[in-house]
């Protein structure tokens, strides 16, 4: 048993940080009806972030505390310049996310070039507790990830800002004839979730290599945690994330990777098939 | 206090308003009645924001709001209740109410039923409750126009008197212009103080309320005309 909690770990670790990168898609689909290809470089930017800001110096958890904040403004950007003039128009916004994600990824290949970086750990220990031994800095990721989420939670069930968020994803038209900015809300979401997955990027840096690819091994395993979830629930969220992630990284270490993507699929597939709309659909696209 | 000049607009190539003018005044109710798909909810949308005009001006306490954002204009006085009302389901009544911020007294005092029904959730309510509902967020809002569309679809005839003895005493006490997008004709009797009909996309004719019972009477009135009864 014991020799089995080691990989339990890893896989929360990992379900964890897929509910970071694709909370932020759920809120950007949820809110604006946009499936945001560039979303895997905005992980990719978070860790580069803390790439530049270790270079000069910055100690790591200012650097991740950075790294929000920097891709934050980077999704407003993206949002005033671009999305918000074909926001009405999801094919547009598909191919524009898309063609944002290779400008994204060439200017990092022009600015750091192909190669991979790597950013040193912050917390070299282990904990130990009996025979189980398991590193210090993946048990405060999880515990910094679970707080972000717990406090996305928040922000969207407890707040002012959380109520109108929610009014627009269910009726927008509605919304706006109460006089909700609902330009604002949608331009705040954005932001918000390009800056989780900013810091997310910046959680995980220590732990990959950072290259300009790297934003696509989390982009698919999130888009597929939101399918089987449901793209519009943060409950949809956290069971795809834990039935994607979980499986991929359990089943990858007790068997196989190979083994583990291939089921991981199959379910996604099986899944979509029979319920459409994800596990647990949730409400949006009203008048 | 609401000027519609000569205003135009539709949806893609198809053209549904064709040089629409109307005025509402403060503690007026005007009335649009005409038949389905002739422009009623169209203008309404116009009015509120939800659909650009394609041509002509709307003005709302002499200033030109022609094109605003639809919350723009929200914030400048004009309130909707949409058709279908659109309460939002998985909000409770407060939550609609206020969106956030304290409700205003008074709306618990012209729906009393609101007010115990504060925690239940919208999508919970029965049909007359839910148009109470949208009655009193819009009015929530504090606004200077309210723009009701089709208050009294898909309900009981005391819930639509209920309602619209409701409505009088809020007009008379907040001073609203209303502009009523109508089919049920007893309602607009009760609120209305002047009638406008719509048909093919212009005001074919504006009267009276006073001169709707003997409308009603006459084969060849303009309620014959424009409503098909």
């Amino acid at each position: 048993m014991i020799e089995a909690l080691p990989l339990v770990l890893d896989a929360l670790s990992f379900v964890l940080i897929l509910v970071l990168v694709a909370s932020g898609l759920v809120i950007v689909f949820g809110m604006m009806g946009i499936i945001n290809l560039a979303h895997g470089e905005l992980f990719l930017l978070g860790a580069y972030t803390v790439v530049v800001a270790q270079g000069l110096g910055v100690p790591f958890w200012l650097a991740a505390l950075l790294a929000p904040v920097v891709v934050g403004v980077i999704g407003l950007a993206i949002e005033f310049l671009v999305i918000r003039f074909i926001v009405h128009r999801p094919l547009d916004t598909i191919l524009a996310t898309w063609g944002l994600s290779i400008a994204i990824k060439q200017l990092v290949v022009l600015g750091f070039g192909p190669g991979s970086h790597s950013v040193a750990l912050p917390l070299a220990g282990a904990v130990t507790v009996g025979a189980f031994t398991y590193p210090a800095y993946r048990i405060v990721l999880m515990v910094v990830a679970a707080a972000v989420i717990a406090g996305t939670g928040f922000v969207l069930v407890r707040t002012r800002f959380g109520l109108l968020a929610r009014a627009v994803i269910a009726r927008p038209g509605t919304a706006a004839s109460l006089g909700i900015n609902t330009g604002a809300v949608n331009r705040t979401s954005f932001a918000i979730g390009a800056g989780l997955a900013g810091l997310a990027g910046a959680l995980v840096a220590p732990l990959i290599s950072v290259d300009p690819q790297m934003g696509l091994g989390f982009l698919v395993p999130a888009f597929l945690a939101i399918l089987v979830g449901g793209a519009s629930s943060m409950t949809g969220l956290l069971a795809g994330s834990g039935l994607v992630g979980g499986l991929d990284r359990f089943l990858g270490g007790w068997i196989s990777p190979v083994l583990a993507q291939i089921t991981v699929f199959v379910m996604a597939i099986l899944v979509i098939r029979m319920r459409p709309g994800g596990l647990f659909p949730g409400r949006r696209g009203r008048p | 206090m609401l000027e519609i000049k000569q205003v135009h607009a539709g949806y893609g190539q198809v053209p549904v308003l064709r040089g629409v003018s109307l005025t509402l005044e403060p503690g007026a109710v005007l009335a649009l009645m005409g038949r389905n798909g002739m422009g009623k909810t169209t203008l309404c949308n116009v009015c509120n924001g939800r659909l650009a005009a394609s041509a002509g001006s709307v003005f709302l306490a002499d200033e030109d709001i022609t094109g605003l954002p639809g919350f723009q204009i929200a914030r400048r006085g004009i309130a909707t209740v949409p058709q279908g009302r659109e309460v939002f389901e998985d909000f409770t009544v407060e939550e609609n109410l206020g969106l956030g911020r304290p409700v205003p007294d008074d709306i618990y005092d012209w729906f009393p039923v609101l007010a115990q029904l504060r925690q239940r959730t919208a999508g919970t309510l029965s049909g007359g409750e839910q148009q109470m509902l949208a009655i009193g967020r819009a009015l929530a809002r504090r606004p200077k126009v309210l723009l009701l569309d089709e208050p009294s679809e898909g309900l009981q005839p005391s819930v639509i008197r209920d309602i619209a003895a409701v409505l009088a005493q809020v007009v008379a006490d907040l001073g609203l212009a209303v502009l009523l997008v109508e089919q049920h004709v007893e309602l607009v009797q009760t609120m209305a103080t002047s009638v406008a009909f719509l048909a093919d996309g212009m005001i074919a004719e504006q009267v009276a309320v006073s001169a709707l019972a003997q409308a009603l009477t006459e084969s060849q009135g303009p309620v014959h005309r424009h409503l098909a009864i």
